[in-house]
This record gives structure tokens, C-alpha cells and sequence, in this order.
């Protein structure tokens, strides 16, 4: 057990971006070794953090014993005078919720690297761009301090818009900046509940110490019961303390307790929905999605993979972690409308997808369709429900991964993605085709693969819903599995279009350009379907660290509901 | 006889104590002094003036700049003045906007010439550091006006007096803008007299005859007197002078522009929103609905700039807008976050103007379709330029985020405290607002890095201690990011009164 792993494993890829910023011009082809070997390290601390996490651990979501790898100290606290004070903390934790994801964004990043390895210009900018994304990334999913949070997760916007906007496709420039700005408008979004809330969640152990209590219950009732003067409440950042209604200072206007209105609609929940788009855009959900088909198809492969497998999951953590943590009330009266985006959509991503000419597109609507899953199963509230959603965004990372790798083995052969441009490519790279398969069937959700795993559970918890909690109607994972059907369609189709038949390219000069995977490729892909059989065989190995959370989870919920 | 001897007698004391109020203007007596002195210099000397101005401009800057710390708070001369710790800090960063303003002015061959050639250009300029200076400590209508009236005027020279015909119609526009803003104040101050009887706005009735005039005559005079503070803070609707003298000016001297008047504006508006506060008027209506127009009006504008230095002077209208967010905030924290955004704000707009500077030297415009490409071959600029424009933004990791965290946070409380709609629009509609910031700020880094250069750019015009005095000017805005209590305590202890 390493003391402060967490901070190791954000630091290691940004020390690693100024070494790579250090190293002379002459030393170019250094860059790329230093970037796999960072991330390389970087996962290797994730296995040993995700080693000596203790899945057993049952508290509530919302107290610190719950969190483990904990780090805690202040970052630096403001006095504003009659209004108290305020802290920030650097605040790492991980617990059964966020640990999966680390894991994810680490082997993510990993191969993200090694795919970058033929990257040809301008290496120094990309490879530093790429080490500070990682460190971001993974700060994102550790960070539990609200401003600590913001600050990671609105500096991946950064090298992202340059990683798009140069290294990119033809409309690169145009996919960047919508990129940047769709998520900007969520950030926003996100930083206007982010000032509501800390004017009015107080720290109740440093406010204990400034009126000399120590029991963390005494402080509460006192605040509660208006003993506490206004000047010593200090007002806090911190996420566990934010989902504890009793941190709540009385008569704020996020406090559950003082019912305060925004334009005659509940505070709680307005900022619930503003929290909701917020991470819906980068999610994304329909009708907030329209910048993800540009942005995955304009980047440079090895960032359509970062982008899809890892950053649309901060969307899918980021709601559990703030939206439904902190608003469980609002999250069950809107719970019928989040189930229905969620169900509208895998319906919509699906249809898109089946209409799509170029493979790379089609694989960011399935992006659409699969991340409908995740707010199905959020949408339920059920135990079932919540893990299928973690375990979806976990499993659909490492597939997305695989099938942009695979986009990007056929356009690194021959600049070009359109699937009507092939036909019979089973017969000139049969390897390829194998892998193909293995992806195309994990995505469609077929038993024996991770994708199986997750959507079966998002199902069982949707169809418990209605009978155990009352949030999301029967009908709704009915008319979801339509999705399925459809993804059934698109894939084996596409699989049919381009690999089965007779063998015929667009251009005849693609024929001795279309070799077989490399083992560069093999390193990519091999370990990402093991991980996938993995994990769809075995899903014990995951489920054993998300489940206690998981159920202190749905106890918050519960318990805020009735 | 007896009765003139009473004057007299009075007279005395007067003179005395006027005598012993003159420290607490000890800045302002300080550049009054420089400016007499750059004057002598310049009449007996001939050549090679640039060094001596300089350094006797620098001198009395820095001079001023210690002074500043060194006085107490109280009310001069009579309550013609109102120093305040708080006031008094915003005095250090209007001189130091003048101290750095030289700093920028010194690391361009052109500019040296410029200031150099004549005493004027100095002169000028510390004028308008002396105005507002003082304007941001009055209280008093006639001073307020004299110190307003000072700052413009300084400001018309220093548009018109590089010769050209760009400039000449900037000032110009410039001139008649002010003229006509500086009649409707004058006119606006002349009710207020008349309503109350005195000039003193912290006179207690000032406020007590004011509480008995009726709406409408009352919200005119509000109206007309705030609208000429509005002029030099630039705020819409007083805003359309600024692109063209922006363009015009000297890049320095525009980032002074940029910087003091509006600053020392904001200071003199939460003097008198304080005298008015709680009469019939809702000033936080009003100001809120210019402080939203601002933000927006600005932003959107600079959508379709392509000179970068126009550019910025929508960005200023629409920092105009975010300033004013803290006066309507109107509460302890809402100074603190001002002071703060104050602070950043000096930092980031230097900075901005600084490497615009330089590119104006690289490619000899201000186009921003001129720098095609240049991030690629000088990294380490383009980087700095990313670090300004996401600090103008206000996105982290810069201080700019903390410094729009603070004030819309303050707004927040005050809205939370008071339940006044206005508030919460001013707060949602700023913030919404970042998003179009985002859009024009980033074109620069766009055209920088996404852009291939069309000609090679002549890299030995730079030197590399350009790039190190951009970096001084642009670091702080990361390092006050994870460190902003650093700053607070320095903004809170600024004052070493004995």
C-alpha cells in the first residue's frame, strides 16, 4: 500500500508532460516512449489502488468512512467577513462508485498512448497535450471537492480542443470548437449550481472547531437549531458533505429544509435539472448530443478513443456523484423524464446509426444509444438499476475503445471510412475480421461479453422499478429493447457490408496497402477483448467493488424519497 | 473690521488643516509634482529625451506607489475626500496599472520614440492616473466632476496626439462623446444641488432631501449623474467611442485606458450607489439591466472583430459589465470579490495587451489573421496568449476563475439575502455569458496554432526579454489560480499604516 496513490496517479502523466515539454528537439522520438511509459506506470499504481480497495466496506455514500485511499488537506480557505468563511480542500478519495472508473480511464489511457505511437507532426505539442489530458482525466474521477472537480474537469476541455483542432480531420477547426463549446455551456451550467451550492453547505467539522465542538452530530443540531453564529459557519466545496442534508446552513436556498424557490419552482429543483444538462451534454443524451459525431469523427484515432471511452463517462459519474447525490428528492421527480431521454436515446442513437455511411460515425451514434442505457438505469434507482449504469459505462469504455482502434486500423490504410467503399474484407484480413467480430458482438450486447452484463442489469432494474421504488414505468425498458434489436441490425449488417461476400475495394491501389494487423495492433486489441470476455464471464471481479456503494447509494435515495 | 477679522481667523485654521490634509492626497501631490518636473525637463533638454522622461515618469509612479500604501483612511479636506482601506487599495492598483503601463510602453522601440519625443505623452498619461486617482476617493460632486473631467481630458490627448487621420477621428469622436456625457452629468449634479442644497454626496442631508424628492424628478437626475460615471467605466449604453480609440491609441497607452478609468470609476460608483442606497430609486434595477447589456452587448460584438485590439475593447465593455456585477452585489464580500477582480483584471488585460504588442511588432498590425501560425514557431508566446485569453474567459486553471467564482458568488448571496429578481438574471446571464467569451478569445490562439502561416515571420524581432516580461505578466494569473488567498491577504494588507 502507497501512501498519497491517488496524487501519484494524477501527477505521474503531468510531471510527465513537462518532461516531455523539457526534451530537446533531437530527442523526438523519446516523447512517445516517456508518454506510454507514464500512463504505463500510471495504470500499474490504478491495479494496486484497485488491489487494496476494500469492496466490503458498507457505509453510507455520503460519510467519509465510506471513502478509502483517502487524502485530505487544505488548499486554501477565504475570509469574507460577516458572510464566514470559505475552504477549498485537495480532497482525493475513491470509493466503490468511482474506483471502476480509474481503473477504466488508467487501461483507456494506456492504449490511447500506445496508439498515439505513430503520430508524425508536431509530437512535442501532441504527446504534452495528451499527458496533461490523462492527469485531468483521472483527477476528475478521484477528486471529491467540488472546486477540485470543476478545475479537472473543465481543464480536459483545453488539450482537447487542440488535440482536435490540430492533429484532427478535414473539419477539424469546426469540430473543436463545438466541442469546446457544447461542453462549455454544460460547465456553466454546472458552476451556477456550484456557487449555489457552497453558499449554503457549511464544513461541519471546521465549524466545530471554530466554536470548540467535536462531535460532528452536536455541530449539526446546533447549525440546524440556529446556535451557531453566521461570521463562524465556513462554508465548504466538499461532495461527501454537500449529500448530507444536515450540512444544509438553514434557510439557504439549496437547504431541503427551507423549500427556497426560483421563479416559483423548487431551488432544489431547478439546480437538479441545470446539474442534469450539465453532464448530459457530455454524456451525451439526446437532444444534447449533436456535437458528438463531429468531434469523434474529426479526431485523430487515439483521441476518439480517450474521448469516447473515458470522457463521456465523466458525464455518467458526474450525475451520480453531484446531480443524484446531493438532489436525491429532485432525482425521483424527475426520474420519469431522465428514464425517458434515456429510452429516446438508445432509440434515436440506433436509428442514426443504422443510417450512417461512414464507420466512424456509426460507431459514435452507438455511443448515443449505449450511454441511453446508462441514464436508464440511473433513472430506475434500484440497486440493479444504478450498478448496470456503472457497469455499462465501464464495459461500453473498453468496447468504444476497440471499435475506434478498429476505425482507425482501416483509415490509417487507406484514408478512407466509408463502408460502401468495401466489400469481403474477411478474405484479405481475416485476422482483422476476427477482432471486428469480437467488438461488433460485444456491442450488440451478445452473452459471454461485458456489454451483456451491464444491459441485462440496467433491464433488471428497470423492470424492478416501478414495483420497488416507483420511478420509471414497465413500459419503458420494453420499448428499450428495441435498441437491442437494432443493434443487432446495424452491426451485423455493417459486419455483412464490409467483411462478408466477395472481396472488392473502392480503389485498387487500397488492396496491397490493406495488410493485416500489426503488433502494435495486436497489443492494442488483444488485451481490450480479453478484458471484455473478461469481464462478461466474470463479473464478480467488478460488481465486488461497486456493490456496497452502490447500496449506500440507493439507501440515500430511499431514504431522501420518503 | 470685527467680521472680516472672523474670516480671517477661519482662514486660517482652514489653510492649516488644509495644509494637514495634503498627505492623505500624497499620490496625487506625488505625480502633480512628476508632472511638473517631466514639463522642466522637457522644455530645457532637446535631444535624446526618452531615458530622462522615462525614468523621471518611472520615479514618480513608483514614488506615488509607496506613498499610497503609507496613508490612512479618513475624510480630507472638509469631506471633499473618503479614504477608506478599501478605496485606498483600489488607489494602488490605478498606480500601478501606470507603473506597469511604462513597463509595456519600454519594450517597444516605437513606443520609446513616441513617449519620448515630447514631455506631452507623459504628461498625459500621468493625468489620468491624478484623475483617477482622485476620482475614485471623492465625494463631492464639483470634485467628482473636476476629477472625471481630468481623466477625460488626458485620455482625449492621449487618443489624438499620434498623428494620423484613424486617430484624429477617434479622438475626435472621443471628444464630443465625452463632451456631450460630461454636459448631461454636470446637468444631473446640478438637480442633485438643487434637491438637496450640498455637494457633499456623504453628507447625511444629501440623502434626508433626496428622500424627499419624487420619483420621477429624482430617477432623471440618478439617471443623468450615473451616466457619466458609466462613460468612463464604458459600460453600455456609453460604450460605442471605445472600439475606434482602442484601435487608434498606442497599445500601452490603451491598456491603461483599458484599466484605469474604469476601475477608478467602479470605485466612485460604489461611493455614490452607498449615498443613495436606500431611497426611493432602485439603482440595482437599473445598474443590473446595464450590467447584463453590458456583458452581452460586449460579447456579442466581439464575435465579428478581426483586429484583436478592437477586440479587447469590446472584451473591456463586457469586464465593464462583470465589474459592475460587484457594485450591484453591494456587500463586504462583494467589495472583496471586486478588489479581486480588480486586481486580476490589471493582470490579464496587461497581459493581453502586452503580447498583442509584441505581435503588432512581429507582423506590424493588430489583424488577428496576420498571425497565422506564429504559435507553431514561438511556442512559448502562443502559450502565454492561451494562459491570458482562458484567464479572460474566466475558466480555471487562472485566476480569472476565481475572480468570477467571488463575484458571482457575492451577487448570489446578496440575491439570496434580498430575493430581488434582478440578481439572479444578472448572475445567470453573466455566467451564461462565458460561453460567448469563449468564442472570440479563443480566435487568437485559433489563427496562432490551427492556422498555417503564410510567409515566414521574422523571428529576431522578439527578443528574450520579451518573452521573459510576458511570462512575469502572465504567470501570476496560474499561480493566484491555486494560490488566490495569496492574493486577498496581499489586497487585504496593502496598508502599512503606521
Amino acid at each position: 500500500m502507497i501512501q498519497g496513490i491517488l496524487s501519484y496517479i494524477i501527477f505521474l502523466p503531468l510531471i510527465a508532460a513537462a518532461v516531455v515539454l523539457c526534451l530537446p528537439k533531437r530527442l523526438e522520438s523519446s516523447y512517445r516512449i516517456v508518454t506510454v511509459v507514464a500512463t504505463g506506470l500510471t495504470l500499474l499504481l490504478t491495479i494496486i489502488a484497485v488491489y487494496s480497495f476494500d469492496g466490503g466496506i458498507a457505509e453510507n455514500i455520503n460519510s467519509e468512512e465510506n471513502l478509502q485511499l483517502l487524502e485530505k488537506s487544505e488548499w486554501f480557505s477565504l475570509d469574507l467577513g460577516s458572510l464566514g468563511s470559505f475552504s477549498v480542500d485537495y480532497f482525493l478519495a475513491v470509493d466503490g462508485i468511482s474506483i471502476p472508473m480509474l481503473l477504466l480511464a488508467s487501461i483507456v489511457l494506456f492504449i490511447g498512448a500506445i496508439s498515439s505511437w505513430n503520430i508524425r507532426q508536431k509530437k512535442k505539442g501532441y504527446f504534452a497535450l495528451y499527458l496533461l489530458l490523462s492527469g485531468s482525466v483521472l483527477g476528475c474521477f478521484v477528486a471529491l471537492d467540488f472546486f477540485l472537480f470543476y478545475l479537472f474537469f473543465e481543464f480536459m476541455l483545453l488539450p482537447m480542443y487542440f488535440l482536435i483542432g490540430i492533429w484532427g480531420g478535414p473539419r477539424k477547426e469546426y469540430a473543436a470548437i463545438k466541442f469546446f463549446i457544447y461542453t462549455l455551456i454544460g460547465s456553466i451550467l454546472i458552476l451556477i449550481v456550484m456557487i449555489g451550492l457552497y453558499n449554503s453547505v457549511y464544513d461541519p467539522v471546521r465549524t466545530g472547531a471554530e466554536i470548540g465542538v467535536t462531535s460532528i452530530e452536536q455541530v449539526q443540531t446546533m447549525v440546524q437549531s440556529g446556535e451557531v453564529a453566521r461570521e463562524d459557519i465556513i462554508k465548504s466545496f466538499n461532495m461527501i458533505y454537500m449529500a448530507d442534508q444536515a450540512n444544509y446552513i438553514p434557510g439557504s436556498l439549496l437547504s431541503q429544509m427551507s423549500g427556497g424557490e426560483i421563479i416559483g419552482k423548487s431551488a432544489r429543483w431547478i439546480a437538479f435539472l441545470a446539474l442534469l444538462i450539465g453532464f448530459a451534454i457530455k454524456l451525451p443524451s439526446f437532444p444534447f448530443h449533436t456535437w458528438l459525431p463531429d468531434a469523434h469523427v474529426e479526431a485523430p484515432t487515439p483521441i476518439s478513443v480517450v474521448l469516447a471511452g473515458i470522457l463521456l463517462k465523466i458525464g455518467g459519474y458526474g450525475l451520480i456523484r453531484t446531480a443524484f447525490s446531493f438532489f436525491p428528492d429532485s432525482a425521483f421527480h424527475y426520474s420519469w423524464m431522465i428514464g425517458f431521454f434515456g429510452v429516446f436515446s438508445i432509440l434515436y442513437g440506433a436509428l442514426n446509426a443504422l443510417a450512417q455511411k461512414d464507420i466512424k460515425k456509426l460507431i459514435a451514434y452507438s455511443s448515443v444509444s449505449h450511454m441511453g442505457f446508462v441514464l436508464l438505469g440511473l433513472a430506475a434507482m434500484t440497486v440493479e438499476g444504478i450498478s448496470g449504469a456503472i457497469y455499462q459505462m465501464f464495459s461500453h469504455g473498453l468496447i468504444t475503445s476497440m471499435l475506434f482502434l478498429i476505425a482507425g486500423v482501416l483509415y490509417d490504410r487507406t484514408q478512407d471510412r466509408l463502408i460502401e467503399n468495401y466489400g469481403g474484407l474477411a478474405n484479405r484480413l481475416p485476422r482483422f475480421t476476427i477482432v471486428v467480430g469480437i467488438a461488433f458482438f460485444a456491442s450488440l450486447g451478445l452473452p459471454g461479453f461485458s456489454g451483456f452484463i451491464a444491459e441485462l442489469m440496467v433491464f433488471l432494474g428497470a423492470f424492478k422499478s416501478s414495483a420497488v421504488i416507483g420511478a420509471i414505468p414497465q413500459w419503458m425498458p420494453v420499448v428499450a429493447t428495441i435498441g437491442l434489436i437494432l443493434g443487432a441490425g446495424y452491426y451485423l449488417w455493417t459486419l455483412q457490408r464490409m467483411f462478408m461476400g466477395k472481396y472488392w475495394v473502392k480503389k485498387a491501389e487500397w488492396t496491397e496497402r490493406l495488410k493485416d494487423l500489426n503488433s502494435r495492433e495486436y497489443l492494442m486489441l488483444v488485451p481490450l477483448a480479453v478484458l471484455v470476455f473478461w469481464f462478461g464471464i466474470f463479473p464478480d471481479t467488478l460488481m465486488s467493488l461497486i456493490n456496497s456503494s452502490v447500496e449506500g447509494f440507493t439507501d440515500l435515495l430511499n431514504q431522501a424519497i420518503r | 473690521m470685527k467680521e472680516q477679522s472672523n474670516i480671517v481667523d477661519g482662514l486660517g485654521e482652514k489653510l492649516s488643516e488644509i495644509a494637514g490634509d495634503l498627505f492623505y492626497l500624497g499620490p496625487e501631490v506625488t505625480l502633480a509634482i512628476t508632472i511638473i518636473l517631466v514639463l522642466v525637463y522637457d522644455l530645457l533638454f532637446k535631444d535624446k529625451k526618452e531615458v530622462g522622461i522615462f525614468s523621471i515618469g518611472f520615479v514618480g509612479l513608483v514614488f506615488a506607489l509607496v506613498i499610497s500604501s503609507f496613508i490612512n483612511a479618513g475624510t480630507p479636506f472638509g469631506g471633499m475626500f473618503s479614504l477608506n482601506m478599501w478605496n485606498l487599495t483600489i488607489k494602488f492598483l490605478l498606480i500601478l496599472g501606470g507603473v506597469l503601463m511604462l513597463i509595456m510602453a519600454s519594450r517597444d522601440q516605437k513606443n520609446i520614440n513616441r513617449f519620448g519625443k515630447s514631455g506631452e505623452l507623459m504628461i498625459a498619461s500621468l493625468t489620468v492616473i491624478m484623475g483617477a486617482s482622485l476620482m475614485s476617493s471623492s465625494t463631492n460632486l464639483l470634485m467628482i466632476y473636476v476629477a472625471i473631467e481630468l481623466t477625460s481630458i488626458g485620455s482625449y490627448i492621449l487618443t489624438g496626439i499620434v498623428r494620423g487621420r484613424k486617430r484624429s477621428e477617434a479622438a475626435l469622436k472621443y471628444v464630443l462623446f465625452g463632451g456631450v456625457s460630461s454636459a448631461i452629468m454636470i446637468y444631473g449634479m446640478s438637480w442633485l444641488y438643487g434637491f438637496t442644497g450640498t455637494l457633499n454626496i456623504s453628507d447625511p442631508t444629501f440623502f434626508s432631501g433626496l428622500s424627499n424628492v419624487p420619483i420621477l424628478p429624482l430617477s432623471i437626475a440618478l439617471v443623468m449623474t450615473i451616466g457619466g460615471f458609466l462613460f468612463k467605466l464604458s459600460a453600455f449604453p456609453l460604450h460605442i467611442w471605445s472600439p475606434d480609440v482602442y484601435q487608434a491609441a498606442p497599445t500601452p497607452v490603451v491598456a491603461l485606458f483599458s484599466f484605469v478609468p474604469k476601475v477608478a470609476a467602479i470605485a466612485l460608483l460604489i461611493q455614490f450607489v452607498g449615498a443613495i442606497n436606500t431611497i426611493d430609486f432602485d439603482w440595482q434595477l437599473w445598474l443590473g439591466i446595464v450590467a447584463i447589456a453590458s456583458m452581452t452587448v460586449g460579447n456579442f460584438s466581439a464575435l465579428w472583430q478581426k483586429n484583436a485590439k478592437r477586440m479587447m475593447a469590446y472584451s473591456s465593455i463586457a469586464h465593464a459589465g462583470f465589474l459592475l456585477v460587484g457594485v450591484i452585489a453591494f456587500s463586504e464580500s462583494g467589495n472583496l470579490a471586486l478588489l479581486f477582480y480588480a486586481a486580476v483584471y490589471l493582470l490579464m488585460n496587461y497581459g493581453a495587451f502586452l503580447l498583442i504588442s509584441y505581435f503588432e511588432k512581429q507582423t506590424g498590425s493588430a489583424n488577428i489573421n496576420k498571425l497565422r501560425g506564429i504559435g507553431l514557431d514561438v511556442p512559448w508566446l502562443g502559450v502565454l496568449v492561451v494562459i491570458v485569453m482562458i484567464a479572460l474567459t474566466g475558466l480555471p486553471p487562472t485566476a480569472g476563475f476565481n475572480a468570477k467564482l467571488l463575484i458571482f458568488s457575492s451577487i448570489w448571496e446578496s440575491w439570496q439575502g434580498s430575493g430581488a429578481q434582478v440578481l439572479l438574471w444578472v448572475f445567470i446571464i453573466g455566467l451564461l455569458n462565458t460561453v460567448v467569451a469563449l468564442f472570440y478569445y479563443l480566435r487568437i490562439p485559433y489563427y496562432l496554432f490551427f492556422k498555417r502561416p503564410e510567409k515566414e515571420i521574422d523571428k529576431a524581432k522578439l527578443t528574450s526579454i520579451d518573452i521573459v516580461w510576458g511570462t512575469i505578466f502572465v504567470i501570476p494569473l496560474l499561480v493566484l489560480f491555486f494560490k488566490s488567498d495569496w492574493l486577498v491577504d496581499f489586497l487585504n494588507n496593502i496598508n502599512f499604516v503606521l
